[in-house]
């Protein structure tokens, strides 16, 4: 009998691959988790499997209800708004504007703030206490107020709105950062590295960066689900994507004056929207019940 | 207790002076010239615009130019609205209470809702109403609020017809304007319809309140949840228990009070979030309140009253927050400062 390993080697696996252990025994999680990368995969590949052009209409099939009613047409699947635009191919898209973006955005803002906040994190005295304060005066106004701020600072626009969202989410990643990479400074294998003679920078790559990602994982989840709650409100008060856009806010504002007579084209992106946050909801829940299910044991 | 309140009362200053500062920066950054974003007149001559430019030092230095804007803001002078030319001071003291008015109510609903459901989660922990409430919990907190304000106006006003879905109160009612929230203002007045008129706006409140405060109410359930389970393991808790005291006697006397003062800290910050759930909510129900007409004055590029309504704004969610810090203090001895002998 082949024994490959001849030795045994005690492994333990890191703090991360402990929590993706736990996570995976939660179904909902893991329910939560596929819909999530459903929403990616559709996000990327939203141009090659919609059926039709987003923006472009067909005026012989306006206003049609969606499939499963009688007056349906099953070559449009979801039904069509009031200028024959298929709402299938047209929530598509949105995904990869208003999920999508979302997700870049997240991650823009994460590592910026990641980056800015272990700095800060390393300063002491009035520096630290003046950014202290003024993370916490940043941080009582909501993010959707801010953000309307600065889109009324840089126009209307999608890109515009990125920018104030991405703006927007900074300072919360900056404080969790830093409040994380504080508490972690003051463990004792910290000090034991720094006894080893290891400079700040090591530390914080090797010793705590890999204790902290769960938590900026979590806060990022929370983000996420801000943020596309964010997109999709500007979307709808007109001041994120503009008018041919298939952002899911905007299509949804869109639909408003044809609510009686057509109400599929406000239910079907509202609900896009909401399927979008309960996912990114269940996946940080899961994060969360798994950290505490670690610290636990 | 008196260095607590010397510490807030600097965390407010230098909080004011951040957003002061921070509109004061916007005139520059928003398109246009300076001292007419700061002024918002838009007609000026020349001569007024000479003298606009002295009123706000304009060839001064920047510190010079801050100094003077500040003045005016202290004054209560945050210049003329580009839209309509009227003080934009005038227009936010006939707004805000509307606003305070219904982010108050919305709280009231979110907490009276929210707290007990949170704490019957929290006594039932891991069975299945603590996992319900906590599954309806997520979905509400999902739901976009302009989808639910449109779905809430689709089944109650119009599929219904229960509620009315658009405004204050109806316009046949003539109520004086005194302090501006709209209950007071009534119960104020020597109307003979008015209870009628009571009655109208209570109809006209619920249907906006119950939507802004869905997402809260979920806030308050798992923290009032996380709240009474972390009291609940405390050993004091375990002593009552010891005692012989009954279940509803450890949970009413004792659990519920300890578990209150820990989420009474974060209704400040709730509340800032669920003012800009108002704004949206305002919107939709075309409430005359303060966020609506600052979404409006930003399609209408009028960027002196999104200086003022941002300000103005902020610095009430800020008092908000303040006040809530005093009366967690003025709750939780153990929060005023210093623990001697811990």
């Amino acid at each position: 009998m082949a024994r490959e390993k001849i030795y045994l080697e005690e492994v333990f696996p890191s703090p991360f691959m402990q929590l993706w252990g736990i996570f995976r025994k939660t179904p909902v999680a893991m329910v939560g988790f596929c819909c999530f990368i459903f929403l990616i995969l559709l996000a990327i590949f939203a141009p090659i499997i919609s059926p039709y052009s987003p923006v472009d209409g067909n005026l012989d099939m306006i206003l049609l209800p969606p499939a499963w009613h009688v007056d349906g047409n099953v070559s449009y699947l979801l039904g069509t708004d009031e200028l024959g635009r298929d709402m299938l191919s047209r929530l598509m898209y949105g995904t990869s504007l208003t999920f999508g973006l979302s997700f870049i955005v997240v991650i823009f803002s994460l590592v910026i703030g990641v980056v800015i906040g272990s700095l800060s994190a390393l300063t002491k005295g009035i520096k630290s206490s003046f950014l202290n304060h003024f993370l916490d005066v940043i941080l009582s106004i909501p993010s959707l107020l801010l953000a309307i701020i600065i889109v009324a600072i840089l126009g209307p626009g999608i890109s515009n709105t990125v920018w104030a969202i991405a703006i927007v989410f900074i300072p919360q990643f900056i404080h969790i950062t830093r409040y994380a990479v504080k508490e972690e400074f003051r463990k004792d294998y910290v000090l034991a590295s720094r006894l080893d003679g290891a400079s700040n920078f090591r530390i914080l790559y090797y010793s705590v960066f890999p204790n902290i990602v769960e938590r900026l994982m979590s806060q990022a989840t929370l983000a996420q689900s801000a943020a596309i709650l964010d997109i999709a409100t500007l979307g709808f008060l007109g001041l994120g994507a503009q008018i041919p856009l298939p952002e899911w806010g905007a299509i949804l504002a869109n639909g408003l004056e044809r609510f009686y007579i057509a109400p599929w084209t406000v239910y079907l992106p509202g609900l896009a929207i909401l399927f979008a946050v309960v996912a990114t909801n269940l996946v940080g829940e899961g994060i969360r019940h798994a950290l505490k299910l670690r610290k636990e044991n | 207790m008196l260095i607590f309140t010397l510490r807030r009362i600097s965390l407010f200053i230098f909080t004011m002076l951040v957003l002061t500062l921070l509109s004061f920066s916007l005139s520059f950054l928003f398109p246009g010239d300076t001292v007419i974003n700061h002024s918002g007149q838009i007609n000026a001559t020349a001569s007024e615009l000479a003298q606009l430019n002295k009123a706000y030092q304009m060839d001064k230095s920047i510190v010079n130019q801050y100094g003077a804007y500040l003045t005016h803001i202290l004054n209560g002078d945050l210049g003329q609205s580009m839209a309509s030319q009227s003080p934009i001071s005038n227009e936010i003291i006939e707004l805000l209470p509307a606003t305070i008015e219904l982010s108050l109510v919305a709280l009231l609903i979110a907490m009276t809702v929210g707290i007990p459901l949170g704490f019957i989660a929290a006594i039932k922990h891991n069975k299945t109403s603590d996992h319900v409430i906590l599954s309806l919990a997520m979905l509400g907190y999902s739901i976009p609020v302009f989808w639910l304000g449109l779905l809430a106006i689709l089944v109650f006003s119009i599929g219904l017809g229960w509620l009315p879905s658009a405004g204050k109160i109806s316009l046949l009612f003539e109520i004086e304007f005194i302090t501006g929230i709209q209950f007071i203002d009534i119960l104020l007045s020597d109307s003979p319809y008015k209870w009628q008129a009571f009655s109208n706006a209570s109809a006209h409140i619920i249907l906006p309140a119950c939507v802004i405060a869905l997402a809260p109410a979920t806030i308050f359930i798992r923290l009032s949840r996380a709240a009474m389970i972390e009291v609940l393991a405390t050993s004091y808790i375990r002593a009552a228990r010891a005692k012989g005291l009954s279940f509803q006697q450890i949970i009413f006397r004792h659990a519920i009070r300890n578990a209150l003062i820990k989420i009474i800290r974060h209704v400040g910050l709730q509340f800032a979030n669920l003012v800009t759930i108002a704004m949206v909510t305002e919107v939709i129900f075309s409430w005359p309140g303060i966020g609506r007409w600052l979404i409006e004055s930003i399609y209408q590029r009028d960027y002196t009253a999104i200086q003022g309504g941002l300000l103005v704004l902020s610095c009430f969610i800020f008092i908000i927050h303040i006040l809530t810090d005093f009366i967690y203090a003025a709750l939780n001895p153990l929060a005023r400062g210093n623990k001697h002998g811990s």
